[in-house]
């Protein structure tokens, strides 16, 4: 998890952060499976994004995350 | 008649004398201020016209040749044909140095923006390679080669930005823009290998 916060600062304030905008049926594991081949790294995305989210299971449609 | 000429050859005699000394001291004086010109621009002429600054070096040795045998019409006659060269060498000289100084000012205005970018392209870009190499399976159009590329890109990145770094730091913006842009370019390539380029 240590290692995930590290992403998160990393990506923070990153222009070149890649972004995805969440569509209706996103989910992290989801948008994971899409960057990373892998759900399970959804973790990244939530951290990097926890202005965002409270939740990892909550996302609305029209949010953009940062994808470190 | 006989004493008549050797009167004569004897007064021309000492005219080419004071002729010849009349000259000596302009011919002193144009080696003088021929080797005091080219010395304030012979640094500039080192970099920037090494040609030109032979030629005219040449010149100058000549004259220096002909004023220690005592030829001091030649020294004297040479120095249009140097003043010339000078003047032609300090205009080359001058026109390379404001080319220099406005490549410099663009150079340093390029390093500015790119000192900002291309560390940021590189975190991203670690950022998603320390990512995917915990990834159990690779996202669609990535590759294991891809990646294996993006990892070993990342250590060259580094340690050409790192030299960068250095020539900007030492003010030979020049240098470190081109180097800039290599990392750039390269780190534009690997974040399109990574499909980190759209959303």
């Amino acid at each position: 998890m240590a290692d995930d916060k590290a992403t998160a600062a990393a990506a923070g304030n990153n222009p070149y952060t890649q972004t995805h905008v969440v569509q209706s049926g996103d989910s992290l594991s989801k948008i994971a499976q899409k960057y990373y081949g892998d759900p399970a790294l959804y973790t990244k995305i939530f951290e990097a994004n926890r202005d965002l989210l409270k939740d990892p299971n909550k996302i609305q449609p029209g949010q953009k995350l940062r994808i470190p | 008649m006989k004493k008549l000429s050797v009167g004569l050859l004897a007064v021309m005699a000492a005219l080419l004398v004071v002729a010849c000394m009349n000259q000596k001291a302009p011919a002193e004086q144009a080696v003088s201020s021929a080797e005091s010109a080219l010395a304030g621009m012979r640094d500039g002429a080192q970099k920037y016209a090494p040609d030109q600054l032979q030629a005219i070096d040449a010149t100058l040795q000549q004259m220096k040749d002909n004023f220690a045998k005592g030829d001091y019409k030649a020294v004297v006659a040479a120095v249009p044909g140097f003043n010339s060269a000078l003047k032609s060498l300090k205009d080359t000289v001058d026109a390379k140095t404001q080319e220099a100084s406005e490549a410099l000012a663009k150079a340093k205005d390029q390093w500015e923006p790119l000192s900002k970018d291309v560390p940021k392209m590189v975190d991203a870009i670690q950022s998603r390679v320390d990512i995917l190499s915990k990834s159990h399976h690779l996202p669609k159009g990535v590759t294991k080669d891809s990646l294996a590329a993006a990892k070993s890109g990342l250590d060259s990145m580094k340690s050409t930005w790192s030299e960068a770094s250095t020539a900007a730091t030492s003010a030979d913006f020049t240098t470190a823009v081109t180097k800039a842009q290599a990392v750039k370019d390269q780190a534009s390539g690997i974040m399109k290998s990574l499909g980190m380029s759209s959303g």
